[in-house]
């Protein structure tokens, strides 16, 4: 592996989960050393739609190669590049100049339900690493096979066996046919408005969302991550579609289980378990796929 | 890819001039031909103050023009402004090219649209294929009443107020109560745009009166941020109201709560 990436440092700015104060952050790397294999604090949505930034001003964007981002967070981008892939500038030279070296996971996390979407072992990687014991199993992509040349390729067979192994561990939750199942009058969305404090977190630490606002600020329009959970976010001069809590958490929920699945054809949800997680009131997405809503 | 522009950074225009419909409402004039169609809108800004979806008032290939009404920040400050920033165009226009037949319905200040739509039809000959049927609350709401002589002059075109004045000669009640008169043929298409009252009262006269559910367009307003698919903020169902629509088949939104149920 430190051949791996002293290959790719050549290229590119390199970067990488790294230990700090006790908590794991991406940060710039040096060596592969440096790297510490296990999930950042925060989804790594920032390495390509920045917090907060000038969008008048389309900077020169610097090539940059990302290793231990886990699958679960490296997926949201695929997902949620067939909305914005191509058409938000920023987003669209970052990914294009951004290399990722995913980490799977070789245990289930506390709370996590990848394996509901498909498992650590993604279908869509550039460099997939599968840390094993001190040695590492590495897939790549075609774009990225001059890096291998020196390596031994994974066999597809030994991906199997991980993949039954991983999924053997991870309870797989009923996800499929969630578009239909769900209940527009559910009486989730008004129990979960009862408790939620709009504080925008699940967004926020979701891999999956990219929602924004536009506001000015001298001769700057700056882009600011938003929420679709706080009141303003459909306030209009025609009305506000979305005025009660309640309707606010159900279309969070309907984007992600119901109108993505209908308009790009996959769940905007990898099952990171980072929303329920970040929660101050524990609301717990879970319970969106596995409710029995035919009893309702 | 590569993307080679900054799809957010706008143009700077100058305005050319400030004509004040009403105490409300004004139409402002670009010197620069209107790359978009009727129906589209265009993402205008005021530096230092934000940006505002509004539709273009004028036919492609004519100067551009927008007619705004003064309700906040950005809108209340461009009619003043030197220089605006202009963006665009975005969403789906009108698809007046594919009837031969158009009724076109617009209440209050969803008039713009309809405005660019008759320029459009006029330039492409086909002035003869539309009726127009527009109603605002009072006289002294009616948008565009320069133009109503010349207008009336190549299409047919209805005005209406929901109530008059002393002065008031001409027609009064809703715009539904002058769908039903109008003669159409099983292939017209109607296009409507207004407050959601008005557009839904206007689908079920034009069901009634016949005119087939796919043949019913309807402009859909949202909030809107990036007008390119990206912030979320218009997303309705499994549309964004910037790409998909502003424009929309009434078939295709008519079950969907939040759009227009
Ligand atoms: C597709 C489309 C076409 C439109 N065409 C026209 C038009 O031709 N003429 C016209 O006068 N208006 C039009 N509008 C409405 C216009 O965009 C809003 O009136 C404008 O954004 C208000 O901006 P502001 O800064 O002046 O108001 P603000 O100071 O921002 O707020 C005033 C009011 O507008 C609401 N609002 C704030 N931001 C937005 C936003 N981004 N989008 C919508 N509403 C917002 C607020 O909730 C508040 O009720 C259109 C809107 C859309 C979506
Ligand atoms: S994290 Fe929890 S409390 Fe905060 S907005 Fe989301 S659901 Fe509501
Ligand atoms: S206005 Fe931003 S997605 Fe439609």
């Amino acid at each position: 592996m430190a051949k791996l990436f002293k290959s790719i440092s050549e290229e590119y700015d390199t970067y990488g989960t790294i230990s700090e104060q006790g908590e794991i952050v991406f940060g710039q790397v040096r060596g592969f050393k440096d790297i510490v294999d296990g999930r950042s604090k925060y989804a790594p949505k920032e390495f390509l739609i920045s917090r907060n930034e000038n969008i008048l001003y389309l900077p020169k964007i610097e090539k940059k190669a990302v290793f231990g981002i886990r699958s679960c967070d490296l997926k949201g981008f695929y997902i949620m590049d067939r909305q914005i892939y191509g058409k938000d500038p920023f987003y669209t030279a970052r990914r294009d100049n951004t290399l990722f070296i995913n980490f799977v996971c070789r245990e289930p996390c506390e709370g996590g339900f990848c394996s509901s979407f498909g498992g650590p072992v993604l279908e869509e990687y550039q460099i997939q690493v599968i840390p094993d014991g001190g040695k590492y199993l590495v897939m790549v992509s075609e774009e990225f096979e001059k890096y291998m040349k020196d390596f031994k390729v994974v066999e597809n067979n030994e991906i199997e066996k991980f993949r039954k192994d991983f999924d053997n561990k991870m309870e797989k939750l009923p996800v499929e046919g969630i578009e239909n199942r769900i209940k527009w009058n559910s009486k989730l969305w008004k129990e979960y408005a009862s408790i939620c404090i709009s504080c925008g977190a699940c967004n926020f630490s979701c891999p999956t969302c990219y929602c924004f606002d536009l506001y000015d600020r001298e001769d700057e329009r700056l882009r600011e991550w938003d929420s679709c959970i706080l009141a303003g976010f459909t306030s209009s001069s025609a009305g506000n579609n979305r005025p009660e809590l309640d309707e606010r958490l159900r279309q969070r929920f309907y984007h992600k289980y119901v109108y993505y699945k209908k308009s790009k054809d996959v769940y905007l949800c990898t099952g990171c378990n980072r929303c329920t997680e970040d929660c101050p009131v524990d609301i717990d997405i879970k319970e969106v796929i596995t409710h029995d809503y035919s009893k309702e | 890819m590569i993307i080679q522009k900054n799809e957010y950074l706008p143009e700077y225009y100058n305005i050319e001039n400030v004509k004040w419909e009403t105490p409300d409402i004004y139409t402002i004039n670009i010197k620069t031909k209107n790359p978009g169609h009727s129906g589209q809108f265009f993402m205008l800004s005021v530096p230092g103050t934000g940006e505002a979806a509004i539709s273009v008032a004028s036919g492609n290939g004519r100067d551009l023009s927008f007619t705004i009404r003064k309700i906040g920040s950005v809108t209340g400050k461009i009619y003043s402004s030197q220089k605006i920033g202009v963006r665009g165009p975005y969403g789906k226009g009108w698809p007046w090219k594919d009837y031969d037949h158009i009724v076109a319905v617009a209440g209050g200040i969803g008039v713009p649209p309809i405005r660019s739509l008759l320029e459009e039809l006029m330039d492409a000959g086909r002035n003869r294929d539309v009726s127009i049927i527009y109603g605002a609350r009072t006289p002294s709401d009616l948008v565009y009443k320069d133009r109503f002589e010349e207008w009336s002059r190549c299409v047919d075109l209805t005005i209406t107020v929901d109530r008059g004045d002393e002065k008031w000669g001409g027609n009064t009640g809703f715009v539904t109560e002058f769908i039903g008169r109008k003669n159409f043929s099983k292939d017209t298409a109607i296009f409507i745009i207004g407050p959601p009252l008005m557009m839904k009262n206007s689908v079920a006269e034009a069901i009634k009166s016949g005119i087939r559910e796919e043949n019913i367009f309807l402009s859909l307003e949202r909030r809107m941020e990036c007008g390119i698919g990206v912030c979320g903020h218009c997303n309705v169902g499994e549309y964004y109201v910037c790409e998909d629509g502003p424009i929309f088949r009434y078939t295709d939104v008519k079950d969907k709560p939040e759009l227009f149920l």
